[in-house]
């Protein structure tokens, strides 16, 4: 004696979305129901095992045969077959786009290619996220990657347009995207206090200002990639640690506008050369594609390690950054103001936004 | 208190089928044995020639009052309902009913009676319209009459309608129901109609003179229905005898306003009898109008109807089902007839008994809505009955269930019993709370002096029943009313109390029912939820009938928990139109589908408003100029077609194919039409039109402002690659979506932004898993209009129509 088949069609399709969040999970039916009947549904809507099983077994029906769909989010709105409501629709949509912050923490940076995919066991194994899921949040990276990949525009944009995204997802995606085709390395130790949400505030820094739409999103080119003139006139900056007058003269308006404001007065004066030089020679250096996959770990080895063994606070890592970036504008045979404001403005941002434990 | 005695060995169990068909029976053996040569060799109960078997179920229960728990053969003529009560020589009324066959008595009698039956009919109107004159006066006898000769001009009175303007249905009878067992393979030239024509003719010949037999000049609700197997096809029609309003069976040029403006009818006057109560065609249990105190009704009553609108109900409905799975040997031919034939009498018998007492423990008197499917598989019968339960204020209250042991010296036993009687009594209790069914209860001792005489009856039968009965002593009330007697005298008794007392209750902020809106609940939001559920189950061979039971009832139980599982984010909600279908595809397979809505209602709002309210737009769509049936009724003056409440249009409106096509013609606005559709794209925000699907014949909050036609589609779908389509479920769950998907897309193209009367008919699933292969047959039908949003129509008021026409056409080119 057994069901041999048991469907439930409504004209507008009936999604529930505890189940959809565990069909996304990688759960299988059964482990679904164990987590319902835990999740005490069954108290409240007098239901039994049975009732569920069945409940679940036909919302995962639902949910594959609108996974395809879910795959071009524009094409969800204009199929036929499910009458789903424009706010469950953006609901299916923006979850099925979710991610794991400690899958992503994984893979962002990596190629997105076989060879990773198949790495994903590993992955699944480490983090206790299913395979079913990482494959799916892969697959997700994967997709957006390859259509915004040849777009013109703004990457945001892009992302949003096309995955019909909210803009705080799609943020999230452009970082994604960015990593990915930029290759930044993100798994090493030194790096690994960094949460993803860091990462794609940094990406947005560097999207907006670095990147070629960033000054000129009428250009044929788009936002993945960094503005190379910029990387180049990057180098011009180096005269701040080569030239030492100027570099002593840096030294003296730093230390004149921060005495007496911070406690860590004198360690930021014993090191001022020395971040300097940190922060001057990762701008020299980004021409070369290695150099920018190594861009993060280098602001933690040359410029966070020292301030941090140093015990500065966030404060004074702030307060030094800016009088840093303003006193160059001061020095009177300095000429690549631009450049400088282009470059630290970024890089300020993204310290402080990385200076934490 | 039919449920006293049980069948307890093969001759009592048959004796007892005998009486059962003895006072229901109008039989049309003549008809069948002189077709008997033609097509098939009949065997029935007492082995003459004939397995035509009929059977009245009005008020089963009332019906059975006076079987007697178990007597012999000979005490059965004497007992035969209303003889008692006869005072002159029969009528041949009564000659009609009652005089049927028995299993081996007299076949010349049977002939006799089958014989004359039809040339009596049209006396038996007039005989039982006169000598109910004793109350209703002779205005009664008029109005029938000038209303049946409005109606015998129709050769079959019959309405498949099931909702009617109020005051149309002056009286509802009963539920009249015939069925027949047909052989198909001995149909001489089957690509030719006649044959089934005749079998067709013959059935619905009964079903008249069965309503005739109850005081009725026509049928309402009336359906027909086929379940095959093999060679061997059960035909079935049942309806609810009826007596019409002549007013609006008049012909001539139709002032609809004046008719449905001029008709004030109490709620309680459908429920009146229509037969002569001294001539009652079965033993029923009458007493005086609980509303009106001026006229006499059954104790209950069973329509296949919806509630009418004007009709007096306490609390609130619910769905009632019966179900029942017999066990059949496999057979051949006319072996097999036979079998069925044997079998459905008692199938019928348990389906009612059930119905009754589901019915009781709800503390309801009145079912509307009936639905009796049988269907036939090599090795079983399934029944299932589906009903609306509701509490008539007009009808006296139900009495509570009494159960009985049979040995009454066992004290453990006692105790068991006691235990069941007390569960029993807490159920009804709590049903009673449920439901809000809380009738005033002391009219009866104030009023007083029109109450004895029918409880001197009561008391009569009941005598009648206790002399040959071994638990006489028992007090047969509960509380002031009659109780309903369950005798426990085997296992089978004992777990079919146990299964009517362990059907779930519904849970709370839910409400079902089969009909089209459950009475009560009038303040319905705009949210609804059109849904098809379709089970197939694998059964084990070598089951009991008990077992299958079990399976079965636990099926639709199952299938009924999981809706409201799936639905319980719209609660407070009703499940409207739940209507169930059960097949067997297959040897060992039971399949059940439903298609229903789920409705939404406020609970805040006070009834009586929202009442009006509906009324009041009930009224509306009927006199809006707008309506294309409207211009139908003007063209067609000549033809007395005036059953336009909204129910009625729609049904009008999915029959006759060739009518939907000159209504085309008639329609002034083809161009206009196609226009104000786009409009209603442009309401969702998508490229793709919401298209609202509902069984119902109306959209709550909303009104239909045009009828674009019927739909009725069929689709066959095949996949050799099941598996990799995710089973059979993964095929039919994308099917019925798609058939789903068709149906608002056709229905967009149209211009039409709703479905309304949808219903899923026909829905045949084959599968092969070994081949890897299934295939599956879908009917759906529906009516496609628009609809504009009452709060809509409010803003844009005097011409809306035209305004969005305009600037809609514009924007939207295509």
């Amino acid at each position: 004696m057994s069901v041999e088949l048991d469907v439930f069609v409504g004209n507008t399709t009936i999604m529930d979305k505890e189940v959809y969040q565990l069909w996304l999970n990688g759960y299988t039916v059964n482990d679904a129901v164990k987590f319902r009947i835990e999740g005490g549904v069954m108290e409240e809507c007098e239901a039994s095992a049975e009732v569920l099983l069945s409940d679940t077994m036909d919302q995962y029906r639902t949910f594959q045969m609108c996974e395809r769909l879910l795959h071009h989010p524009a094409k969800l709105a204009n199929q036929l077959l499910f009458q789903i409501p424009p706010d469950r629709q953006a609901m299916l949509i923006e979850r099925y786009y979710a991610f794991d912050d400690s899958f992503v923490r994984e893979v962002l940076g990596k190629k997105l290619s076989k060879g990773t995919k198949k790495d994903l066991d590993d992955v699944s194994l480490k983090t206790g996220i299913t395979l079913k899921s990482c494959r799916r949040q892969f697959d997700n990276f994967k997709r957006v990657f390859k259509v915004v990949e040849e777009l013109k525009g703004p990457l945001v944009e892009n992302i949003r347009q096309h995955f019909l995204l909210p803009d705080q997802l799609a943020g999230d995606y452009a970082a994604i995207v960015f990593f990915a085709n930029n290759r930044f390395e993100t798994g090493k130790k030194k790096l690994l206090y960094l949460t993803f949400q860091d990462f794609a505030f940094c990406a947005g820094q560097l999207i907006n200002n670095w990147t070629v739409g960033a000054v000129d999103n009428m250009m044929e080119d788009m936002d993945v990639d960094l503005d190379k003139e910029f990387l180049q006139d990057l180098k011009d900056l180096k005269i701040l640690i080569t030239d030492k007058d100027l570099l002593d003269q840096h030294k003296s308006l730093v230390c004149t506008a921060l005495r007496g404001k911070t406690n860590v007065f004198n360690e930021m004066e014993a090191n001022f050369k020395n971040l300097s030089r940190g922060l001057v020679n990762i701008a020299a250096k980004l021409i070369n594609a290695k150099d920018v996959r190594d861009f993060f770990i280098d602001i933690v080895e040359k410029f966070i390690e020292p301030c941090r063994s140093d015990k500065w606070t966030s404060i004074d890592v702030n307060l030094y950054l800016t009088h840093y970036t303003n006193s160059v504008h001061i020095l009177d045979t300095f000429k690549y103001h631009a450049v400088w404001t282009r470059y630290m403005g970024v890089i300020k941002s993204c310290i402080l936004r990385m200076y934490h434990d | 208190n039919w449920n006293c005695w049980r069948l307890q060995d093969a001759t009592c169990a048959w004796f007892t089928l005998s009486s059962l068909l003895d006072i229901l029976t109008c039989s049309t053996l003549s008809a069948a044995r002189s077709q008997h040569s033609l097509f098939f060799l009949s065997h029935n109960l007492s082995s003459s020639s004939s397995h035509t078997y009929t059977y009245d179920p009005v008020n089963p229960c009332v019906l059975m009052e006076c079987v007697p728990p178990c007597s012999d053969r000979p005490g059965f003529g004497e007992e035969t309902p209303g003889v008692p009560l006869s005072s002159g020589p029969p009528t041949p009324l009564r000659a009609q009913t009652f005089s049927s066959f028995s299993p081996s008595k007299s076949y010349s009698r049977q002939s006799s009676s089958s014989d004359t039956e039809l040339s009596l009919t049209p006396k038996t109107g007039m005989g039982s319209g006169g000598s109910a004159g004793k109350e209703a006066g002779p205005l009664k006898v008029f109005l029938r009459q000038q209303t049946q000769s409005a109606l015998e001009q129709r050769e079959y009175p019959f309405f498949t309608l099931t909702a009617f303007p109020p005051g149309f249905l002056l009286h509802v009878g009963g539920v009249v129901s015939a069925r027949s067992v047909k052989l198909l393979d001995r149909i001489h030239n089957p690509d030719e109609p006649e044959t089934r024509d005749a079998w067709w003719e013959e059935i619905r010949q009964e079903i008249k003179s069965h309503a005739k037999a109850l005081g009725c000049h026509a049928v309402v609700g009336y359906s027909e229905s086929t379940s095959i197997c093999e060679e061997v096809c059960i035909l079935s029609a049942s309806g609810t005898a009826a007596i019409l309003s002549s007013r609006f069976m008049q012909d001539g040029p139709l002032d609809v306003e004046h008719r449905f403006e001029e008709v004030v009818s109490p709620g309680c006057g459908f429920c009146h009898i229509p037969y002569d109560e001294l001539n009652i065609p079965f033993p029923a249990q009458l007493t005086y109008c609980y509303c009106c105190r001026r006229y006499k009704v059954p104790d209950v009553l069973f329509t296949t109807i919806d509630l009418p609108t004007e009709a007096n109900v306490t609390g609130k409905g619910c769905l009632i089902q019966a179900r029942l799975c017999r066990t059949k040997k496999k057979a051949q031919g006319e072996g097999n007839a036979t079998a069925i034939s044997n079998l459905l009498p008692f199938l019928e018998y348990e389906l009612h008994t059930q119905l009754m007492n589901k019915l009781k423990l709800r503390g309801m008197n009145a079912l509307f809505g009936l639905r009796i499917q049988i269907s036939v598989g090599e090795t079983m019968l399934l029944g299932l009955a589906s009903a609306t339960g509701v509490y008539l204020t007009a009808l006296p209250s139900p009495g509570g269930i009494q159960i009985t042991g049979k040995t009454p010296s066992d004290i453990t036993y006692e105790q068991h019993i006691s235990n069941m009687q007390k569960k029993i009594n807490d159920t009804i209790t709590k049903n009673k709370e449920l439901y809000e069914i809380n009738p005033p209860e002391v009219v009866e001792e104030i009023i007083g002096s029109p109450i004895p005489e029918p409880r001197q009856r009561s008391r009569l039968f009941r005598s009648h029943s206790e002399s040959s009965d071994e638990v006489s002593e028992l007090d047969l009330s509960h509380g002031k009313k009659d109780a309903f007697v369950l005798e426990i005298d085997d296992t089978d008794a004992v777990e079919d109390i146990h299964a009517l007392l362990t059907d779930f209750s519904i849970p709370a902020g839910f409400y079902s029912c089969n009909t089209e809106i459950m009475p009560g609940i009038q303040n319905w939001t705009s949210a609804i939820q059109m849904f098809t559920s379709v089970r197939v189950f694998r059964l084990n061979t070598n089951l009991t009938n008990q077992g299958l039971n079990k399976i079965f009832s636990d099926l639709c139980e199952n299938l009924l928990k999981s809706l409201y599982f799936k639905l319980r984010s719209m609660v407070p909600c009703c499940l409207c139109h739940l209507n169930f279908t059960v097949a067997i595809p297959e040897d060992e397979l039971i399949q059940v589908a439903v298609t229903a809505v789920a409705m939404s209602f406020d609970k805040e709002q006070t009834l009586e408003n929202g009442k009006q309210s509906g009324e009041k737009t009930l009224i509306k769509a009927i006199t809006d100029e707008q309506l294309q049936f409207s211009l139908e009724l003007n063209a067609e003056t000549s033809s007395p077609n005036p059953l336009s409440s909204p129910k009625g249009l729609s049904d009008v409106g999915s029959h006759p194919s060739a009518r939907a096509s000159s209504m085309e013609k008639a329609s002034p606005l083809p161009e206009g039409r196609s226009r104000s559709l786009r409009s209603n794209r442009s309401y969702s925000g998508s490229s793709v039109a919401v298209v609202k699907m509902t069984p119902l014949s109306f959209i709550p909050g909303a009104k239909i402002i045009k009828y674009l036609g019927i739909i009725n589609m069929f689709f066959i779908r095949e996949t050799t690659s099941l598996r990799e389509e995710g089973g059979v479920s993964g095929f039919l769950h994308t099917f019925i979506a798609e058939v789903f998907a068709m149906v608002r897309a056709h229905v967009a193209a149209l211009g039409g932004n709703a479905v309304v009367s949808y219903s899923m008919k026909e829905c045949v699933f084959m599968e092969n898993p070994n081949k890897n292969q299934a295939q599956c047959l879908i009917n759906v039908s529906g009516d496609a209009v628009i609809f504009v949003r009452e709060s809509e129509l409010e803003l844009t008021s005097v011409q809306p129509q035209s305004a969005t026409t305009q600037t809609s056409n514009g924007g939207e080119g295509t």
